[in-house]
């Protein structure tokens, strides 16, 4: 029971951690670039879309279809 | 046509009317809408390791395919580079996320030590639930093709 609940909680802090993250990059004369930004950055070239995009279909893929 | 519509109805300098331009968005978004809510209806209410599940799947994903490389929209310009210090922020929360669910996984995401999956999955199960989760994922599909 206990390791369950260390195991959700550490989900939980991470995934807080991500929102607020996002959050921050937002603010107006910040450094931390937004995930649009770096996911954009990355998506430039031809090789990284494709990865992207893969990763994308297989998380519907992963959710959704199993 | 109402009193107020003819201020609207003006023609642009190509000559074409705004307010049918208006109209006819309004009606593309419209059908654009409901076809997607009923799409996601659809995909929501499939049967997991279904043949249907996966097509609700592949479906859109071969729609993105063509449309990023056939006829994309007009893309988000990204920055020309990256600021390393704040970009390592992300790096070390994904990296701790990626372990945290690898190391569920390598205990075989028992009860006691659930992957984000074994989680995740109860939680989508109602049909409305699925149904917006698979909406925001093709939104998200659709974000990924304008970067």
């Amino acid at each position: 029971m206990i390791t369950r609940l260390i195991t959700v909680i550490g989900f939980v802090v991470v995934i807080g951690a991500i929102v607020t993250l996002e959050f921050v990059a937002r603010r107006p004369t910040n450094k931390i670039p937004t995930i649009g930004e770096w996911l954009g950055y990355l998506m430039r070239g031809r090789a990284g879309r494709v990865l992207i995009l893969l990763g994308w279909l297989w998380l519907g893929w992963h959710y959704f279809a199993r | 046509m109402a009193a107020d519509d003819v201020g609207r109805l003006q023609p642009s300098r190509s000559g074409r009317w705004l307010g049918s331009d208006r109209a006819r968005r309004r009606i593309r978004r419209f059908v654009i809408g409901t076809g997607l809510a009923g799409y996601c209806w659809e995909a929501g209410g499939t049967a997991p390791f279904s043949s249907t599940a996966l097509l609700s799947v592949l479906f859109p994903g071969a729609v993105i395919a063509v449309i990023a490389y056939g006829r994309a929209p007009e893309r988000i310009k990204p920055p020309d580079s990256l600021d390393i210090t704040g970009f390592s922020y992300w790096i070390v929360v994904l990296g701790v996320l990626f372990e945290w669910e690898a190391s569920a996984f390598r205990d075989d995401s028992v009860w006691s030590h659930p992957s984000l999956t074994l989680l995740v999955h109860p939680l989508i199960g109602p049909h409305p639930i699925k149904s917006i989760a698979f909406l925001l994922w093709l939104l998200a599909g659709w974000g990924l093709v304008r970067r």
